[in-house]
């Protein structure tokens, strides 16, 4: 079966480990990865998969477990909606980080601003990016804005648009791949 | 016949294109553990897919991590932007006519705006408006922001003197940049905000005001001209009759919607539908008066009106009907 084809650096896994168990090791980086691109941080999605690892952990070790991938991918995309669910654990698009940066509370100017310099560098960045965003065909670059900068969701994004969300996904693929090859330094 | 080295570009090529076709697929709503087993397998397939993956996800979160930043750089120029200003007027200035005509190349490219002193001209007229379900970042030229929430208009008129915002019905945040000799005054509902330097959010809604300060001073000032000074935290709501009230308020809680999400404390439900549909095109309708009042405290995600209902009928004794019309609320 495909699935027992394990990573060609798979690690050693001592026999008798839990099958599960061994899967997640073995699975660990791509699961962070596969998380990754929804909740926009590599931390954030280190933070699920250690939550999954203590899932994993606390599961009675099962022998019988035919496709431990499959339940760890399953698993993860769980989390992942869980994640998304609980306002406590609010991501960027629920404006956690930005309400810890930009809102002042009452007070005097508390905002975290970055010293001149550091803004400066910081604003030339952004206008890089910008620029590429500008760079890229027009249809591509809007999906690519509504969808990543914007945050909506590729069906809202599809709406605004009026074109179908395959052709959204379709757009944010090629502007991914174009922005790369631009910025790659 | 093709050589290694052109073979080696056209793989990685190939790679990136992948990566980017995995990006745009797991980073949107239902992604499930099959996705999951079918991007492990692609991931394995080959080294170069692994790292072209890396390179793009990397790029992807610097893009998360400054959208704020990029959006500003990208606002004032981006004809494709969700609401674009549907008119810029300029009224030519005979004295000044030669610096109006430079102005005016200016907001046209987009750019120079912040380099030429914007006074210099003839006072510039831009109106930007908002649908159901839009928000607008609006970065002015000396440096003031303005976030306009759904259904918002808001005609900005910069002169020498005096920096002016008309906000009719709707809801904005001010950033303010200071400038002792050009105040910023927000017109909305019969009565003028005049503000000091700071942040400031403004709701207007026919002939009421809320008025809630982040950050500096702000003036409240009537048709009377007697006004009222506000110190952040302060929150001041003038009802139809003109009487005001002066709270404590968090103002996080109020610039929140600029976020993507609304607080409420103790709020009727009647209140929730009426602001998700300023938020979203797809209408809600309360088919039962008994449950209008039903008092919601809580942070509500703006994601559809589907999912706030969803969630909200977790706690509520309420249910949500889709109709062809609308998403009807009844009784449980």
């Amino acid at each position: 079966m495909a699935l027992a084809s394990g990573p060609p650096e798979s690690r050693q896994t001592e026999p008798g480990v839990d099958p599960l168990l061994a899967a997640f090791l073995e699975t660990r980086e791509n699961l962070i990865l596969f998380l990754a691109a929804r909740v926009r941080s590599m931390a954030t999605a280190e933070d699920l998969v250690q939550d999954l690892f203590l899932k994993v952990a606390a599961l009675e070790p099962q022998a019988e477990v035919r496709a431990p991938k499959a339940l760890l991918y399953r698993m993860a995309s769980n989390l992942m909606v869980d994640h998304f669910r609980s306002v406590q654990r609010a991501s960027r698009r629920d404006g956690q980080w930005r309400m810890d940066t930009r809102v002042t509370l009452a007070g005097l100017d508390v905002v975290s601003e970055p010293a001149a310099d550091e803004a400066l560098v910081e604003k030339q960045r952004a206008r890089l990016l910008a620029e590429a965003v500008t760079a890229l065909p027009p249809q591509m670059g809007r999906a690519f804005r509504l969808h990543k900068l914007e945050g909506l969701s590729q069906a809202e994004a599809a709406e605004a648009m009026g074109i179908s969300r395959k052709m959204v996904e379709a757009h944010i693929a090629a502007a991914v791949k174009h922005l790369v090859q631009r910025l790659r330094t | 016949m093709t050589s290694p080295m052109e073979n080696l570009v056209s793989r990685e090529s190939q790679a990136l294109a992948e990566a980017g076709v995995w990006i745009a697929r797991l980073a949107d709503e239902g992604v499930s553990g099959d996705d999951g087993l079918e991007f492990d397998a692609w991931l394995m397939a080959a080294p170069q897919n692994r790292a072209a993956y890396s390179q793009a996800l990397v790029l992807c979160h610097e893009f998360d991590a400054r959208a704020e930043a990029v959006l500003a750089e990208l606002a004032p120029a981006d004809p494709g932007q969700t609401v674009v200003p549907i008119s810029v007027v300029r009224r030519r200035s005979p004295v000044r006519g030669w610096w109006a005509g430079v102005g005016g190349m200016a907001i046209a490219a987009g750019l120079a705006v912040a380099v030429l002193p914007a006074y210099l001209a003839g006072p510039t007229i831009a109106t930007y408006a908002t649908g159901k379900g839009q928000h607008q970042h609006i970065a002015l030229a000396d440096g003031s922001k303005l976030d306009l929430d759904a259904e918002t208009k808001a005609v900005v008129s910069y002169s020498r003197g005096e920096r002016r915002v008309a906000l009719s019905d709707g809801q904005a945040i001010f950033d303010v940049t200071h400038d002792a000799a050009r105040p910023f005054v927000v017109e909305a509902a019969g009565r003028q905000v005049r503000d000091l330097g700071t942040q400031f959010d403004v709701k207007a809604k026919s002939r009421e005001l809320t008025v809630t300060v982040a950050r500096g001073l702000v003036e409240v000032a009537g048709t009377s001209g007697r006004g009222v000074q506000l110190a952040p935290g302060q929150r001041l709501s003038i009802d139809k009759s003109g009487v005001g009230r002066l709270s404590a308020v968090d103002p996080a809680e109020t610039f929140s919607w600029r976020l993507g999400r609304l607080v409420y404390r103790a709020q009727p439900l009647a209140d929730v539908v009426a602001d998700l549909n300023r938020q979203f095109v797809q209408q809600t309708e309360i088919a039962d008066p008994a449950i209008a009042g039903l008092p919601i405290t809580g942070v509500i995600v703006l994601d559809s009106p589907s999912a706030v209902m969803a969630r909200l009928s977790l706690m509520l004794p309420i249910k949500a009907v889709p109709s062809d019309r609308a998403l009807v609320l009844t009784r449980r």
